[in-house]
C-alpha cells in the first residue's frame, strides 16, 4: 500500500449531502493518492455518483470539505477544472455534431489539451470521426464520453461507469487506456459495477452503501480480510433451508438467492460431501446443477458486507 | 475567445444540419409574408353592395340613382323593396335605399321628401362608412336641387410621403414577429441542454457559463439578420415594398430587439426544468404580445383598459420602430423612445434571468 500522507490529490472530510429527507451522503472521509487508481463500488443509490460529483465541483455539499490537487473545490473551481477530466454517466451530447467536432470543441475549453487525432486513436474513434453523435452506437458514445474526459490530459480522471455498455473487446481496450494513464502517473477515480474490473484496475477500492464507506482497502486485502474461506456455488431446486445449509460441516456463511446458493467454507471436502448427501437424501440429485468451487472475490466481499449483489 | 468562436461555429453547423429548425427559421417568415401578402393584396378596392329601390321614374329619381351609382365604393343593385330587405337581412347587401314615388311633385311643391335608408346597425362598417358617404351624396343632390352656392369646401391631402398599402404595414410586422420568435424560442435550446445534461457536461469543464450564453446570443443575432434580409428581399421582389430607411438603424434595431427577446425568453424559462414545462410559458408570453402589439393591424378598437398593457409590450415599440424606418409610417412614438423602451426591457429581464437561472 502507498503512503497515505501528503501525496493525497483528493482529500474528502466528513462529506454530507441531503436531498430533502434522504441522506445521500452520510459523512464520508477518504483520501486518494497521486498516481493511484481508486475505485468506488456500491449499489445504485448508494451515493457513489453524488460523492463523485461533489468532488468534481458539480454539486455542493451540505457540510464537510473537499480538497482537490491541494485546492478547495468550492473556491477555485475553474482552476481545478483545467486539471481534471470528468466523464459523466450516460451523457447525451449535442446530437448534430460529429465526433471530431465535439472533441475539437471541448479541447478549446482547456489551456492544455491533447491533439484530437491522438485521443481519437487512443479510444478507437478514428474511423467514426465524421459520424454525428446521434448516429453513434452505445459503445461508441461511451468511448466518446471517455475521450472527452481525457482530452485535457488530466492529472485526475473521474470515470463514472466507463465500461458500461461496452463489448468485452472494447472493455479490455479501455482497461489498457486506463493502465497506460496509470503508468504515466495519472490519478484515476473510478466508479463501477464490475467487480472484476475493480479487482483488475484498482489499487484501492471503497465500498459504499447507504451513503457511508463500509470498507476501504486494496482488493486483495479486502478479500483476505473478509474471507479465509473459499466459495462453493451451486443451484438446487428446491433450495435447502438456510439453517440446514449453515449446519453443514465447514460452512461459515451462506447466501441464498432463488435457487442459487453460495456456501463460504473453510473445509471444502466436508461441505461438498454434505451437499451431495443432502441432495441424495431428498432424492433431488438431478436438480443439483453448476456445482463448483472458487476463490472468494470482491463480489463476495460486497455480498457479505451489503447483503446483496451489486446489480440488484 | 477560442472557445467562444468554436461554440458559435458549432451552433451554426448544428443549425444547418437541423432540417426542422432550418425550415422554421427560413421558411416560416417567407410563408407568412406570402400568406398575408395574398390575403391583403386585393383589399385596396373596397366595395359595398347597396340595394336601391326606385319608386320614382321622374328625372329627379333618375338623377339620384345616377349620383349614387357614381360613388366608387358602392355597387348599386336595383330591385323591389321586399326582395332587397331580405338581402339586407342575409347580409348580401349592406344597406337599402328607397326613393319614394312622387318625388318630382314634392320638390316642385317645395315639400321635403323622405328618402328612406335601411341598414343593419350591428354592422360597424354600415354606420361608420356607408352612412356618412350616403349623407354626403344626399346633401349633394339637395344642393343641386336648391341651387345653393358652395362657399366652403374641404380639400383633402394625405401627409403621408407615400400611400401605405396593407402589405406595407405588414412587412415590418412580420419582421418584428420573426425577431420575437427568434428571441423567445431561443431560450428553449438552453432548457433542452439543461434537461439533457449538456449544460452539466459543459459545467464540468473550465468553460465560463457566460461564454456559452454569449455564443448562444450571438448565434441568435446572426439568425435574426439572415431572416431580416430574407424578409426584406421577398417584400421588395414580390410585393414591391421598398425599404426606404437607414439600413444601419434597422440592423441596430433588429439586434437590439433580438437581445431583448432573448433576455425575456431566458427570464421566462429561468426556472423551467423541461422543454415541456417551458413551452407553455413561452406561448403565454408570445400570444398576447403578437396580437396586442398592433404589428399586424392597428389596435385602436381595443377597449381603454387595455391601453396600459399595449403600452407596456415591447413588441409594440419594435413594430412601430420598424414601420417608421422601413416604410416611413406615421410614428406612434419617436424612434428614441421605441429604442429606450426595448432597452429597458432588455436590461431588466437580463438582470432577472441572471438572478433566477439555475
Amino acid at each position: 500500500m502507498k503512503a497515505k500522507t501528503d501525496s493525497a490529490v483528493i482529500d474528502v472530510k466528513n462529506l454530507v449531502k441531503n436531498y430533502g429527507d434522504i441522506r445521500a451522503v452520510a459523512g464520508i472521509s477518504f483520501q486518494v493518492n497521486k498516481g493511484e487508481t481508486f475505485g468506488m463500488l456500491g449499489p445504485n443509490g448508494a451515493g457513489k455518483t453524488t460523492t463523485a460529483e461533489i468532488i468534481e465541483g458539480l454539486r455542493t455539499a451540505d457540510s464537510g470539505s473537499v480538497s482537490v490537487l491541494g485546492m478547495d473545490i468550492a473556491r477555485v473551481p475553474s482552476k481545478i477544472k483545467q486539471r481534471i477530466g470528468i466523464q459523466l454517466q450516460a451523457p447525451s451530447l449535442l446530437p448534430l455534431v460529429s465526433v471530431q467536432e465535439i472533441l475539437d470543441l471541448f479541447s478549446s475549453f482547456y489551456q492544455n489539451s491533447l491533439p484530437v487525432n491522438d485521443i481519437m486513436e487512443m479510444l478507437s474513434l478514428t474511423d467514426s470521426r465524421k459520424v454525428l453523435v446521434k448516429n453513434l452506437s452505445g459503445g461508441q458514445q461511451q468511448r466518446l464520453s471517455v475521450a472527452m474526459a481525457l482530452i485535457n490530459d488530466p492529472d485526475i480522471a473521474f470515470l463514472d461507469e466507463p465500461t458500461t455498455g461496452l463489448d468485452p473487446q472494447a472493455r479490455r481496450s479501455l482497461w489498457a487506456v486506463i493502465e497506460d494513464m496509470r503508468s504515466r502517473g495519472k490519478t484515476i477515480f473510478l466508479t463501477t459495477h464490475y467487480m472484476e474490473e475493480a479487482e483488475l484496475l484498482c489499487d484501492r477500492v471503497a465500498i459504499i452503501d447507504h451513503g457511508q464507506i463500509i470498507a476501504i482497502n486494496s482488493p486483495r486485502e479486502l478479500i483476505n480480510e473478509y474471507f479465509k474461506e473459499s466459495a462453493i456455488q451451486f443451484e438446487l431446486d428446491p433450495p435447502p433451508p438456510e439453517v440446514v445449509l449453515q449446519s453443514f460441516p465447514g460452512a461459515k456463511q451462506v447466501m441464498v438467492s432463488g435457487n442459487e446458493i453460495i456456501i463460504y467454507s473453510d473445509n471444502i471436502p466436508a461441505t461438498m460431501s454434505a451437499i451431495l448427501k443432502y441432495a441424495e437424501k431428498a432424492e433431488i440429485t438431478d436438480k443439483l446443477k453448476d456445482l463448483y468451487v472458487r476463490e472468494a472475490t470482491l463480489e463476495d466481499v460486497f455480498l457479505k458486507l451489503t447483503g446483496r449483489k451489486i446489480r440488484e | 475567445m477560442k472557445a467562444f468562436s468554436k461554440l458559435l461555429l458549432s451552433d451554426l453547423k448544428q443549425f444547418l444540419r437541423d432540417k426542422t429548425a432550418l425550415f422554421f427559421t427560413i421558411a416560416f417568415p417567407i410563408i407568412f409574408i406570402f400568406l398575408f401578402g395574398w390575403i391583403f393584396s386585393g383589399s385596396g378596392d373596397i366595395n359595398y353592395s347597396i340595394g336601391l329601390v326606385n319608386n320614382d321614374s321622374s328625372p329627379i329619381g333618375e338623377g339620384i340613382t345616377q349620383i349614387l351609382g357614381e360613388i366608387p365604393i358602392f355597387e348599386m343593385q336595383e330591385g323591389e323593396l321586399e326582395a332587397k330587405l331580405d338581402e339586407l337581412k342575409n347580409g348580401d347587401v349592406r344597406a337599402v335605399i328607397v326613393i319614394p314615388a312622387g318625388l318630382q311633385e314634392s320638390v316642385a311643391a317645395g315639400q321635403t321628401a323622405e328618402i328612406k335608408l335601411y341598414y343593419d346597425s350591428t354592422q360597424t362598417t354600415s354606420s361608420q362608412i356607408i352612412l356618412p358617404v350616403l349623407r354626403q351624396a344626399i346633401d349633394e343632390v339637395n344642393r343641386q336641387l336648391t341651387q345653393q352656392l358652395l362657399l366652403l369646401q374641404l380639400s383633402e391631402e394625405s401627409i403621408q410621403a407615400h400611400d401605405l398599402r396593407d402589405i406595407d404595414y405588414l412587412v415590418p410586422g412580420i419582421l418584428a414577429m420573426s425577431v420575437l420568435y427568434l428571441g423567445l424560442f431561443g431560450s428553449l435550446t438552453l432548457v433542452e441542454r439543461r434537461e439533457k445534461k449538456v449544460l452539466k457536461r459543459f459545467g464540468a469543464t473550465p468553460l465560463p457559463r457566460s461564454t456559452m450564453v454569449f455564443s448562444q446570443v450571438t448565434y441568435r443575432m446572426i439568425l435574426a439578420l439572415v431572416q431580416t434580409f430574407i424578409i426584406i428581399a421577398i417584400a421588395r421582389l414580390v410585393f414591391d415594398v421598398q425599404m426606404v430607411g437607414n439600413w444601419f438603424i434597422l440592423i441596430g434595431l433588429v439586434l437590439l430587439g433580438t437581445l431583448a427577446f432573448v433576455a425575456i425568453g431566458y427570464f421566462a424559462v429561468a426556472r423551467a426544468r423541461t422543454v415541456e414545462g417551458a413551452m407553455p410559458i413561452i406561448q403565454i408570453a408570445q400570444f398576447p404580445m403578437l396580437f396586442l402589439s398592433g404589428i399586424f393591424f392597428p389596435v385602436d378598437f381595443l377597449p381603454d383598459f387595455m391601453r396600459p398593457v399595449i403600452a407596456a409590450i415591447p413588441l409594440t415599440y419594435l413594430g412601430d420602430a420598424f414601420r417608421q424606418i422601413m416604410v416611413e409610417a406615421t410614428p406612434l412614438h419617436p424612434l428614441w423612445l421605441d429604442a429606450t423602451v426595448i432597452g429597458v426591457w432588455l436590461v431588466v429581464c437580463m438582470g432577472l434571468a441572471i438572478r433566477l437561472f439555475r
